[in-house]
């Protein structure tokens, strides 16, 4: 999950993962019947659950889990206890993607998830990003020194440029001394495996990214089913990072904060089927209760993806609500754009411009 | 005698308007109706003749001081007021048609235009059929309206979607600054010279970027950014002006105006490029800031309980008396 600012008046209530736990649950029966789930079957013959199945990392020989646990929302855990039994849940459930950020909650994210993968870091395949949002080289390798005690490790799997949404941030990106030379350096002292970039803004800018030619071996994006039918990441980045061999990470599997959700226009089971039937590396999903972490596993065992005639339907069904974009606030709003990076940018506050 | 504001023609409708527009919205941000009234009448004296307004402005107010302060001087302006529909059908926007009607004093609009295509749905919407665009064609058989439009100030994309779906419009409204003039989504590159070659009026706004954050910031001054908005092939730029002393700070520009050449704007572009590419000035392309809470509930959008006109709407839904000062 790319970064949501804090919740505020004007959303939606501060009980939203609730409800849609809830909603799960009274969704969950036909769907998990629907989907032909085979959890039930293997429980019932004494095999035990299903494990989450694993997928190629882009060109490279690794494997990560379809599910993967993101670092945002596990910084807004209850408590520093919670987010560990996430964590260990997690592990044991099979999940082995963990995602982060250096300025998630100013860096609590981070601290709680090295806290929690102690003794089990060569477990997971370990993500963090880093937040120049414009700035020099110098700022990037400090950050990275950040991340990486934070997360009580000595290197990461993968280290991604976080949150381009701004139309000159290829450029910023790609100038001299800029950040990319940090991901070059930081791969040659080992601190890195492999680099990436992320953002939820506009198809076009990760477009430009692509076209200036930097090796990256992943990339991030927001894909859902209502992406689909609105300035589509699905229909227009998809398919270029898979033709040049990149592993894809798919977030906001249901549209960021859950809103479209809220409105009934989905299950957050059929929303996150879809999303993980795209032919994307890892789902990396916003999970901060063990109750959302258990019913988005529920669907992640033993995963049987959509057919692309189920997928059509969905798309079909959340076009009726997709087209103006006010179920992906994240493309449509400023109200995912950390703070970071506006002030970088000269925008104002979340709190002067909530959206 | 000061210099006269120039008039220029206002489309392929034979008639001349104001290069200065005054704005509707800032007219409600005044103080109190009284000054308002003083507001519209020096301007009337001073030779501006465009008057921009809009249905949804402050539930009304903003419509209401106009009303008050052009009564005896009708015959003199030429009035525009929006209809706020925003995806909504034909039928309502008849009903808000009367009521702008009634609040202006007034028993025809110069120009009625569509308000606010922001969303990238709103073209399909307002063409479908029972949408808006039927009642522009009523409002002008029944000799309501002269003249019809639609403005805007999110996406050139959709400007151009209007554009191609082939209503005759008679004038086109958009955000025109040295800001957009740069950025990646430019009305000025991208919708101003489609609207220009179909011999409509285009009328321009938001001339300081809706904020004004970049005169705040010193980037730029009011009077620079003014000249390069009104020295494009516009009919009228309408002008946010809240105060008398704003209003005489644009007269100044306006009166006797002398167009920026093209090396001047292209200068004015480049300085204003280097600092704007991420939109950082045009917060009604990059947020919500500009879009009304009545397109907002519309389509489903958040409301900014902040804003001063949500404020206000809860106001008056909590069983409040609105505020006519």
């Amino acid at each position: 999950m790319d970064q949501p600012h804090q919740d505020d008046a004007m959303s939606f209530p501060t009980d939203r993962r609730e409800f849609l736990a809830q909603a799960a649950a009274a969704a969950g029966a036909t769907v998990l019947a629907g989907a032909g789930n085979s959890t039930s079957s293997a429980e019932a013959s004494g095999l035990g659950p299903s494990p989450i199945p694993q997928r190629a990392f882009g060109k490279t020989s690794d494997k990560v889990s379809i599910l993967g646990l993101g670092g945002y929302t596990l910084g807004q855990s209850a408590s520093y206890e919670v987010a560990e039994q996430i964590v260990r849940e997690a592990l044991d459930a099979g999940v082995t993607f963990f995602d982060n950020a250096w300025e998630y909650h100013q860096g609590q994210s981070e601290e709680w998830m090295g806290k929690a993968l102690k003794g089990n870091r060569d477990k997971v395949f370990l993500m963090t990003k880093v937040c120049t949002h414009g700035r020099d080289k110098k700022v990037a390798m400090r950050q990275l020194e950040d991340s990486l005690r934070r997360l009580q490790t000595d290197h990461l799997d993968l280290w991604q440029i976080h949150e381009v949404i701004y139309y000159n941030d290829p450029e910023l990106i790609s100038a001299r001394d800029g950040v990319l030379e940090a991901l070059s350096e930081a791969k040659r002292q080992g601190k890195v495996r492999f680099v990436g970039f992320t953002g939820h803004k506009d198809p076009a800018i990760h477009l430009d990214m692509l076209s200036r030619g930097y090796p990256f071996d992943a990339v991030q994006m927001p894909l859902n089913c209502f992406d689909a039918t609105f300035r589509s990441f699905e229909q227009h980045v998809l398919p270029e990072a898979i033709k040049r061999g990149m592993a894809v990470l798919g977030m906001k599997s249901m549209g960021g904060g859950g809103e479209p959700l809220l409105q009934g226009a989905v299950t957050p089971e059929e929303a996150l089927r879809y999303a993980m039937s795209l032919p994307v590396t890892v789902t990396i999903s916003g999970i901060d209760a063990v109750s959302v972490l258990r019913q988005n596993v529920a669907v992640a065992r033993g995963f049987t993806p959509m057919s692309e005639a189920q997928m059509q339907a969905l798309r079909e069904r959340c076009a009726a609500v997709a087209g103006d974009g006010h179920v992906e606030l994240y493309k449509s709003t400023v109200k995912y754009d950390g703070d970071v990076g506006r002030e970088q940018h000269g925008y104002p506050s979340p709190k002067e411009l909530p959206l | 005698m000061p210099d006269q504001i120039p008039l220029r023609a206002l489309g392929r409708t034979g008639i001349k308007v104001s290069a200065l527009g005054l704005g509707g919205h800032h007219l409600g941000d005044v103080a109190t109706v009284d000054e308002a009234v003083d507001l519209v009448h020096e301007a009337i004296d001073a030779g501006i003749t465009f008057f921009d307004n809009c249905w949804e402005y402050y539930d009304g107010r903003s419509e209401d001081w106009l009303g008050r302060g052009l009564k005896g001087k009708r015959d003199k302006v030429f009035l525009m007021t929006k209809v706020c529909t925003h995806g909504r059908s034909a039928a309502l926007a008849l009903k808000m048609l009367e009521e702008s009607l009634r609040r202006l004093q007034t028993d025809h609009l110069d120009l009625w235009q569509i308000h606010d295509m922001a969303f990238d749905n709103d073209p399909a919407l307002a063409y479908a059929q029972d949408g808006v665009i039927h009642a522009l064609d009523k409002a002008k058989q029944q000799g309501k309206t002269r003249f019809v439009g639609f403005t805007g100030h999110k996406s050139p994309a959709v400007h151009l979607k209007m554009l191609q779906l082939g209503y005759p419009f008679d004038t086109v409204q958009m955000p025109l600054n040295p800001f957009d003039g740069t950025f990646i989504h430019s009305f000025e590159r991208q919708v101003l010279p489609e609207v220009s070659k179909r011999g409509m009026a285009a009328l321009g706004m938001k001339s300081f970027g809706g904020t004004a954050t970049s005169i705040k910031r010193g980037v730029v001054k009011p009077e620079e950014l003014l000249r390069y908005a009104m020295s494009l092939p516009v009919a009228v730029t309408i002008s946010g002006i809240d105060s008398l002393k704003i209003l005489r700070q644009n007269l100044k520009v306006a009166r006797g105006f002398v167009p920026m050449s093209e090396q001047e704007m292209q200068a004015l572009r480049e300085r204003c490029a280097a600092v704007a590419a991420d939109g950082r000035f045009e917060p009604y392309k990059a947020s919500l800031l500009f879009d009304n809470p009545q397109a907002r509930l519309a389509h489903g959008f958040p409301l900014d309980p902040y804003n001063k006109e949500v404020k206000e709407m809860f106001r008056l839904v909590a069983g409040g008396t609105p505020s006519l000062k």
